[in-house]
C-alpha cells in the first residue's frame, strides 16, 4: 500500500527537456539566432498569421475540429454502450445470437477497416445524394460509428472488470439481469473506463484531421490552405501540430486529474 | 556498443556524401526521363510525368495531395523537378526563392468543366452561358482581372454567388489550392475558375455552392453526384472523357512545365 501513486511525471518531464534541449540546438546550428534569419521569421510570421486576419482560418478550423470529435465521441460512447452491453449480456445469460452476432460484425468490420476508407465511402457512397446536409455531419457520424466499435471494446472490458460477485449478488436480491447491469454493474464500470473515453476522444481530436479529404475546413486542412495561399510550407503546419499538440497536453492533464479524483477513497 | 554506434555513423556519412555528389545541371525537359520528378495526385502534370519515365515511374515518380508539398520536396533536394500548369507554377517562382521554370514547355492543355457522364442538359446550360460570357467580354474580364499574377485587392465577398436563387443550388467541386483559377481565402474563395462558375450560377438562375476537396476526390465526387460539376483547372484528355462528359474549353493552350531549383538549370 503506497501512500502515493508514481505517475513517471519526473522522467517524463526530463525527456522532455532533452528534447527541448535537442531543438534548440538543431535551431542555433541552422543560423536561427541571426538577425537576418529572426526578421525572416517575423516577416513569414506576419504573412502567414497576421495579414488579412489569416489566424481566423486556423480559429475557424479549430473549432470546426472540436465540433466534430465532440459529435463524434456522444455518437461513440452512446453506439459502443449498446454494443457492449449486448455483448456482456449475451455471455452473461440473455442469448439473442442475432444481435449478438450483428454487434459483433459491427465490432469487426469497423474496426478492420482504415476511418479514412470509411469516412469516403459514407460520403461518396452512402450520402452520395445528400448535398444540402452539411459535410461535417456526415464526418462526425463516421467517425463516431468508429469510434463506437473501439469504445465498445473498452467498455466491455470495463464491465468484465466487475467481479463475477456483484451480479450474482444483485441477482439473488431479486433485481432482474437488466436491472443489475443498470444499477449495479455500469455505475461501477464507467468508473473504471471514463478515463479511457477520455484517452479515445484525445485520439479522435487527431484522427478528425483526415476530415479534410471530403472537403472540411477542420485544423489540418486550415494549415494547408494558409499553405496554398502563402506558399510557405513549414510554419503553417508546425502551427498546426502546436494547436493540436497543446489541446492534447491540456487534455491529458484533465484525465490525470479524473483518474486521481475517481479513485479517491479507493486508496488503502 | 561503442562499434556499432561508429559504424552506424560511418553508414551515415557515406550515404551523406553519396547524395550530395556533384549531378550535371538540367537543360531541357528531356533530362527528365531518368530523373526524380513529381506531381500533384491525379493532374495532368503525373500523366506527363508518367509518360516521360516509363517502366521507371514506379521507382522516380512522387504524387503529392498539395502542390506545396511537391515544391517543398523540390527545394529539399528530394526531387529534380515538379511538372505543373504554367500559372501557378509562376507564382511559386515570383513567391518561392531559387526555383525556376524550364523555358520549354512539355505539353500544351486545353480546360473544361467536367460533369457526371450523361448530364447532358446541364452541359448544354453551361455551354450556352460560357459562349454569352466569351461573346459578351466576360471572360476576358475575369481573366485580366489575375493574369498579372497580383490578386491580393481581390476579396471573397465581391463575387456575387447568387444567394437565394429560385433554381435552387449549383454545387460545383474544386481543388482550392490553385490560384490564381481557386483559392480559399479566409472563409471564403476567390480565382478565375470561381468567378467563371459564379457568372455562370447567375445566368442559369441558381446558387453557387463551392465544395472545396482534394484534386483526386473530385471525379468521384462528379460521378457520385455530390456536386453538379467540376471546375479545376482540369485538362480535357481521352481517357477522362471515357469517364465523365466536358463543357466546351474556356482555356486553350495552357502550358504544363517542369519546375526545377534555380542553381540546378543552365538555360
Amino acid at each position: 500500500m503506497k501512500s502515493k501513486r508514481y505517475d513517471g511525471a519526473g522522467r517524463g518531464d526530463f525527456l522532455l527537456w532533452i528534447v527541448g534541449a535537442f531543438l534548440l540546438y538543431l535551431l542555433w546550428e541552422s543560423g536561427f539566432f541571426t538577425a537576418a534569419a529572426w526578421s525572416d521569421f517575423n516577416r513569414r510570421f506576419y504573412q502567414n498569421f497576421i495579414k488579412d486576419n489569416r489566424y481566423m482560418m486556423l480559429v475557424d478550423g479549430l473549432k470546426s475540429t472540436i465540433f466534430m470529435t465532440s459529435g463524434a465521441t456522444i455518437i461513440g460512447v452512446l453506439v459502443g454502450l449498446i454494443l457492449s452491453v449486448i455483448r456482456v449480456a449475451y455471455k452473461g445469460g440473455i442469448h439473442i445470437p442475432i444481435l449478438n452476432k450483428l454487434a459483433e460484425t459491427y465490432i469487426t468490420v469497423l474496426r478492420g477497416t482504415p476511418a479514412m476508407v470509411q469516412l469516403l465511402i459514407w460520403n461518396f457512397t452512402i450520402f452520395a445524394s445528400a448535398r444540402d446536409l452539411n459535410t461535417q455531419y456526415i464526418a462526425i457520424l463516421a467517425f463516431g460509428l468508429n469510434s463506437g466499435a473501439y469504445v465498445a471494446e473498452i467498455f466491455r472490458g470495463g464491465i468484465e472488470s466487475i467481479d463475477a460477485g456483484q451480479m450474482e449478488a444483485a441477482r439473488s436480491l431479486g433485481l432482474t439481469y437488466g436491472s443489475s447491469m443498470r444499477y449495479v454493474i455500469l455505475p461501477q464500470a464507467l468508473r473504471n473506463v471514463v478515463p479511457m473515453l477520455f484517452n479515445e476522444f484525445i485520439a479522435l481530436l487527431k484522427e478528425t484531421s483526415i476530415a479534410g479529404y471530403i472537403g472540411i475546413d477542420d485544423l489540418t486542412r486550415a494549415g494547408q490552405n494558409i499553405q496554398a495561399l502563402t506558399l510557405e510550407h513549414s510554419q503553417p503546419l508546425v502551427m498546426v501540430a502546436i494547436i493540436y499538440l497543446i489541446m492534447v497536453m491540456v487534455l491529458s492533464k484533465l484525465v490525470k486529474k479524473l483518474e486521481q479524483w475517481l479513485s479517491r477513497g479507493r486508496r488503502g | 556498443m561503442l562499434k556499432k554506434i561508429f559504424a552506424l555513423l560511418f553508414v551515415l556519412a557515406l550515404s551523406a556524401g553519396v547524395c550530395s555528389a556533384d549531378e550535371a545541371k538540367l537543360k531541357s525537359p528531356s533530362q527528365l526521363k531518368t530523373e526524380k520528378l513529381a506531381a500533384q495526385r491525379g493532374t495532368v502534370g503525373q500523366f506527363i510525368a508518367e509518360d516521360l519515365l516509363g517502366d521507371k515511374k514506379g521507382q522516380l515518380l512522387t504524387t503529392y495531395e498539395k502542390y506545396v508539398d511537391a515544391i517543398a520536396a523540390l527545394k529539399q533536394g528530394k526531387l529534380r523537378a515538379v511538372i505543373m500548369d504554367e500559372m501557378p507554377a509562376k507564382r511559386f517562382v515570383n513567391e518561392v526563392e531559387g526555383l525556376a521554370i524550364m523555358d520549354e514547355a512539355l505539353s500544351e492543355e486545353n480546360y473544361a468543366i467536367g460533369f457526371r457522364k450523361g448530364n447532358t442538359e446541364l452541359v448544354s446550360q453551361v455551354n450556352k452561358a460560357l459562349s454569352e460570357m466569351k461573346a459578351d467580354g466576360t471572360m476576358d474580364k475575369i481573366f485580366a482581372k489575375y493574369l498579372d499574377g497580383d490578386y491580393s485587392s481581390v476579396k471573397p465577398e465581391d463575387i456575387d454567388f447568387n444567394k437565394g436563387a429560385k433554381g435552387g443550388k449549383l454545387f460545383v467541386g474544386t481543388e482550392a489550392g490553385f490560384a490564381p483559377y481557386e483559392l480559399r481565402v479566409g472563409s471564403g474563395f476567390i480565382g478565375i475558375d470561381v468567378e467563371m462558375c459564379a457568372n455562370i450560377a447567375k445566368k442559369l438562375d441558381r446558387e453557387l455552392v463551392i465544395e472545396n476537396m482534394n484534386f483526386d476526390a473530385l471525379p468521384m465526387a462528379v460521378s457520385t453526384n455530390k456536386v453538379d460539376m467540376i471546375c479545376a483547372g482540369i485538362t480535357v484528355t481521352d481517357e477522362r472523357k471515357e469517364n465523365m462528359d466536358f463543357s466546351d474549353n474556356y482555356v486553350i493552350g495552357a502550358k504544363q512545365v517542369a519546375v526545377v531549383r534555380a542553381d540546378d538549370y543552365e538555360k
